[in-house]
């Protein structure tokens, strides 16, 4: 049982999430014991925890869909801001229901999304530039649609999603589990192994009879789906619409897909960018958390968000450093192994 | 042929789509063509292009560096709170950036190379890093200003017409034609940027070229925010912070690949007079735009632009 | 079944096709050979679907086949295994056979057991013993190259291209590959079968198809072909004995320069010692992939050296980088022009000038002025054809770059100059003034070791061959032993290293 367990432990140590669970991991644990367990897995503040900060959850799971395929998209932040200007307008003022305008609203972010999908797989433009420029006319687009933050959610939207169920289950994770089904699912069809063999070599892809273009639209097309949805939780969360909102989401979803251990082009998978999501929010949870209890503690001291902000962003960094490193210890013992069998195979035959 | 012409000449084309442009924005609104916006698109022209210098390099040698806004910003705040008004603390306030941008400049080469980091994200937490620094250092509001005399030396007009900002594009303007075109190092940048297995095998250091752009990069970065500090007179946290997409853009709408190994910096000049004049046309009062309207425009002239300098290539030969 | 014809191919100034065709029947092994860069990578990737022609006609049953990609390739019954591979690393085992052909049940779930069980199948048959699960990045070459070939095998195509997949197998991998490769045929397949081994043509081919730069030179029955003949339509010239050979002032055992003892270097060279002295030409012959490249990157401190030493002048040599071989007056040229050795992008000039910019401080001024005159020189005294010296490199002929490579290193006047196949893909011509060249410098002390593929290029130029074969030294040529057969026999591993020991 034990051999079993060792076993498992270093096959998992060779997986590309382990790095991006270790710090998960970790900031848990900093959180329960910064907290006291009793208090951070205590259903009221587990719950306001995770309904808040779903939308970057998904909008990173959308990233990792992308950066899967061997592409990404830095615009899908002004895209969950599109997402929420087009719920609520079209709702005030084509007076829709909530449900048709949220319809409405992911459709949205399909549209940007396939924009992006012509500019990078279609024209072939760097997708980091062409994203960037697509940044700009989303942004353009959401203040044109709505000039200032405005507008409300009906109440029996809202208030369901912020709630938890029996008072045991946050109600949003249910949006969470939603998004992992259609990942589970997706990743078992033909769709699943082809986007991992268009992100590592599309030559090689295009070889073996798969067409990368075709895989890169339909990863985009997931990607705008749950960028949709990450736009109508963050709706529910603000319970109102504001143009400007969300917009460091594409760049900070982007390196917590890295921290968790992902790389540009076919290697890692959704577990890694869910970690990484996580850590990042966790790691801000924690921060603030001890910032505030540090000013109990000490009478008088005050620090301000930015030293909060700054502790984060270390930890940020050292997360990335860590993970890289992880990385780097994990490729060198594959070529030592790869050696060794090498070795080992030669003084076989020059044995016979 | 046509490719020909560009490829020697890459800074032809901005500056021709600038002059039109320009031209385009006088007829909309006659009132346009006047002295002090010259002026003033020269000297913002001068300042991102100071400020792609060191991109320029990053980029050639196959790099990117997204720390320059957040260096820049920095750099402002310190000479800012360092300067504090009185004339004759240009040197701490120098030795101060310098120190702050090679320190920097080297992280960012060093974690790139020697971790394996991919260059976009690294400089990117870095420069998240930095401009947090900032708030930390002002909490948040600003300390102090430039000193008047080095306020002069950036924005009074010698001759009563010439922005005096160009007395340091004679000095840094040859610096990096030296850097890139003439010394040993601009020679190798080329080379690692673009085939860095053959420089590797051809005996060129390839990590201590890396590291040196991104180094150098910094440094022209931090002096431009000095400036920056003395053309706004005072420093703001992260009031900088654009120029690092700017700059890049600059860079490759100046003709230099994505992918490292060509590039000129006259090209980056060229475009970042093309960023400046476009950003001066889409807010001439005549053409009546909003500024969302502004934004839509400006995100297409950008696909644009991709699209004429930087399609990669079919899977299919 | 398929036929090729006048097929014409050109990526920007390099012509790879012209006018090349190719047959193929049912229940047929046909041998597709030429030397390095003679296109039959080319059309092999054109049946793929992974370039296009420039013209040409491929009919496939007496119709016009019109293959634009791979699914279109597939689609037509063709299935290929390529030399560098078409598997992703970073997917398993099973993934990667099945890729773009999962097979699929309700809801359009892949079918998991089923892809099991056929892997199960697959990876019996072909002998291959790894976790269907693994990562393929985790597996041995050899391992990889029989993959590679199993997922072709199993598409069930009517025609199958293997594109030089032996390189990388071992004895045993090579007898299992046959046995099915004669079963194939006998259930009918069309097999095209390129290979730089002659004993393997006359072992399993049936017929054979010869390419010369581009062009096919002819098409025979195996059986009516002999080895030289081979060589002669390989290369349009009839092996002769090397009379230079004995003109030649074979090089004093003088000054020792190189001294290479026991050397191994993961995963190709197994226990080398090599001798070079001042003014002489070392061969390294052998057929492809025995250990060569990675033996002369060692020497230039590219590769990790197991175990074992270099001394270089007397003097220990322990390298970290190229860099500081270049320090030490070593000079390196690869024959991988594309990936090793030009700047494509960067002028004539830069590329003729990067072995001089690469050495030295890092701040120094260059001037333009000697840059450019060391350029001309280069230029006139090795005889390079160029337009002019600011036109981007990729703008010179195959041959006309490879001498831009040579004189880069030769202008700079090394102690030691490393070739590794600089000749690769370079046309006869350009390939006797590199090899004037090289004569020419080691007369004025220069001491040269050069691999190549070409067997006759090594008897002719060399002053002594090293035959490597599965990574150790098989024999040593020198003087009167330098001939082409016993060349050959070192190369099919059949050398005399254990009596004749060479120096060692």
């Amino acid at each position: 049982m034990s051999q079993r367990l060792q076993q498992g432990f270093s096959q998992f140590r060779k997986n590309p999430a382990f790095a991006g669970f270790v710090l998960f991991a970790f900031t848990i644990l900093l959180n329960a014991v910064i907290q006291g367990p009793g208090s951070f897995f205590g259903v009221r503040r587990l719950n306001t925890l995770i309904y808040t900060s779903l939308p970057f959850l998904l909008v990173v799971m959308a990233q990792s869909v992308l950066l899967l395929s061997g592409t990404m998209d830095i615009s899908v932040g002004v895209q969950v801001a599109l997402v929420n200007v087009v719920t609520i307008m079209t709702m005030q003022e084509w007076g829709l229901s909530f449900i048709l305008a949220c319809g409405l609203g992911i459709g949205a972010a399909i549209i940007a999304s396939l924009v992006c999908w012509l500019l990078v797989s279609v024209l072939r433009l760097p997708a980091l530039l062409a994203s960037f420029a697509l940044t700009y006319a989303i942004r353009g687009v959401n203040v044109l649609i709505m000039s200032v933050a405005q507008g409300k959610v009906p109440r029996e939207f809202y208030r369901p999603y912020q709630s938890a169920i029996f008072d045991m289950v946050p109600a949003s994770i249910l949006a969470l589990v939603l998004a992992l089904l259609v990942w589970a699912y997706v990743r078992r069809t033909r769709f699943g192994t082809n986007i991992y063999a268009v992100g590592a070599n599309p030559r090689n892809a295009f070889a073996a009879g798969i067409n990368p273009a075709k895989v890169q639209l339909q990863a985009f097309m997931l990607k705008g789906l749950f960028v949709g949805m990450a736009g109508i939780c963050l709706t529910l969360v603000t319970a109102s619409g504001n143009p400007t909102q969300a917009e460091d989401y594409g760049i900070r979803s982007l390196a917590a897909c890295i921290i968790g251990g992902l790389s540009f082009g076919g290697w890692g998978s959704m577990a890694c960018g869910v970690f990484g999501g996580s850590f990042l929010i966790l790691t801000q949870n924690a921060v603030e958390f001890s910032f505030r209890r540090l000013g109990v503690l000490i009478p008088g001291f005050t620090a301000s968000t930015y030293w909060q902000n700054f502790v984060s962003d270390i930890i940020i960094f050292l997360g990335l450093l860590m993970t890289m490193v992880t990385a780097k210890g994990q490729r060198e013992a594959l070529r030592i192994n790869l050696q060794n069998s090498v070795m080992f195979k030669r003084r076989a035959a020059h044995g016979k | 042929m046509g490719n020909n012409i560009m490829r020697r000449w890459p800074a032809l084309m901005p500056v021709a789509i600038s002059v039109l442009l320009y031209a385009f924005t006088v007829i909309v609104q006659p009132s346009a063509l006047n002295w002090t916006a010259v002026t003033s698109i020269v000297m913002l022209t001068l300042l991102l292009s100071f400020a792609s210098a060191g991109q320029t390099l990053v980029l050639i040698g196959g790099g990117m560096d997204f720390t320059v806004g957040a260096v820049m910003s920095a750099s402002a705040i310190l000479t800012a709170a360092i300067m504090n008004s009185q004339d004759g603390r240009f040197l701490p306030a120098f030795g101060a950036v310098m120190v702050m941008s090679v320190a920097i400049g080297l992280l960012n080469g060093v974690c790139t190379v020697k971790i394996g980091l991919p260059p976009l994200i690294v400089t990117m937490a870095i420069s998240n890093v930095v401009s947090r620094l900032q708030y930390i250092l002002t909490q948040g509001s600003p300390l102090g200003y430039a000193s008047p005399a080095f306020i002069r030396t950036v924005t009074s007009q010698l001759f009563g017409v010439v922005p005096s900002l160009t007395l340091y594009a004679l000095v840094l303007f040859p610096l990096m034609f030296y850097i890139l075109n003439r010394s040993r190092l601009g020679h190798q940048v080329y080379l690692v940027g673009n085939n860095p297995v053959a420089a590797r095998l051809n005996g060129i250091g390839v990590n201590k070229v890396v590291i040196l752009t991104y180094v150098i990069s910094a440094v022209f970065s931090g002096f431009t925010g000095m400036l920056g500090a003395a053309y706004m007179q005072s420093a703001k946290c992260q009031m900088f912070d654009e120029y690092a997409y700017n700059s890049l853009i600059a860079v490759i709408v100046g003709g230099t690949a994505l992918t490292g190994g060509v590039g000129t910096y006259t090209g980056t000049i060229a475009g970042a007079l093309l960023m400046v004049v476009l950003n001066n046309t889409l807010t001439t009062p005549a053409l009546q735009l909003t500024p969302p309207m502004r934004n839509i425009l400006l995100g297409l002239v950008m696909v644009l632009l991709l699209i004429l300098y930087n399609r990669g290539k079919a899977v299919r030969q | 079944m398929l036929e090729m014809r006048a097929i014409d191919k050109r990526f920007d100034a390099v012509v790879a096709l012209k006018g090349a065709r190719l047959n193929s029947s049912p229940g047929e092994i046909r041998a597709l050979l030429g030397s390095n860069g003679s296109g039959k990578s080319t059309m092999i990737k054109v049946l793929a679907g992974l370039v296009a022609p420039n013209g040409g006609l491929i009919l496939l049953d007496g119709k016009r086949a019109a293959i634009h990609s791979g699914v279109d390739s597939r689609k037509l019954g063709i299935a290929t295994a390529f030399q560098d591979l078409s598997l992703i690393p970073t997917m398993s085992v099973t993934e990667n056979i099945l890729l773009g052909n999962e097979p699929l049940r309700a809801g359009g779930f892949v079918d998991k057991k089923k892809a099991r069980q056929t892997i199960r199948e697959l990876l019996d048959r072909f002998h291959i013993d790894c976790d269907p699960e693994a990562y393929v990045q985790t597996l041995t070459p050899s391992t990889q190259t029989m993959l590679e070939v199993a997922k072709a095998v199993s598409l069930n195509p009517r025609m199958l291209l293997l594109d030089e997949v032996t390189a990388a197998l071992h004895y045993d991998e090579i007898q299992v590959l046959f046995q099915i490769l004669r079963e194939l045929k006998a259930q009918g397949l069309a097999i095209v079968y390129v290979t730089h081994r002659m004993k393997e043509v006359f072992e399993i081919c049936d017929t054979a198809t010869i390419m010369r730069s581009g062009e096919t030179v002819i098409d025979a029955p195996v059986p009516e072909l002999t080895l030289d003949d081979i060589v002669y339509y390989m290369t349009g010239q009839r092996p002769e004995v090397a009379a230079s050979a004995s003109e030649m002032d074979v090089a004093q055992e003088g000054e020792t320069v190189v001294d290479v003892r026991d050397l191994e270097v993961y995963p190709k060279v197994w226990g080398i010692s090599l001798k070079a002295y001042k003014g002489e030409i070392v061969g390294i012959g052998g057929l492809q992939g025995q250990g060569q490249p990675e033996f002369i990157r060692a020497l230039l401190g590219a590769e990790k050296v197991a175990t074992g030493s270099i001394d270089f002048c007397g003097r220990k040599l322990s390298l970290k980088s190229p860099a500081d071989a270049v320090r030490m007056e070593i000079g390196f040229v690869s024959g991988e022009r594309g990936r090793e050795a030009m700047f494509p992008l960067r002028t004539v000039q830069e590329n003729i000038t990067a072995g001089k910019v690469a050495k030295g401080n890092v701040g120094e001024y260059m001037t333009p002025k000697s840059l450019r005159a060391f350029a001309n020189q280069a230029v006139d005294k090795y005889n390079i054809k160029i337009g002019e010296l600011r036109d981007p490199a990729s703008s010179l002929s195959g041959g006309n770059q490879q001498k831009l490579v040579i004189a880069r290193w030769i202008a700079m006047n090394p102690v030691l100059l490393l070739l590794d196949d600089p000749t690769r893909g370079v046309d006869v011509h350009s390939r006797r003034e590199i090899h004037k060249i090289l004569r020419q410098c080691t007369d004025e002390g220069m001491t040269v070791i050069i691999s190549s593929s070409d067997n006759e290029e090594l008897l002719d130029i060399s002053d002594r061959i090293y035959v490597f074969y599965e990574g150790s030294v098989s024999d040593v040529l020198s003087g009167e032993g330098k001939t082409a057969d016993r060349l050959v026999a070192a190369m099919m591993g059949m050398g005399a290293a254990n009596q004749k020991g060479g120096d060692q």
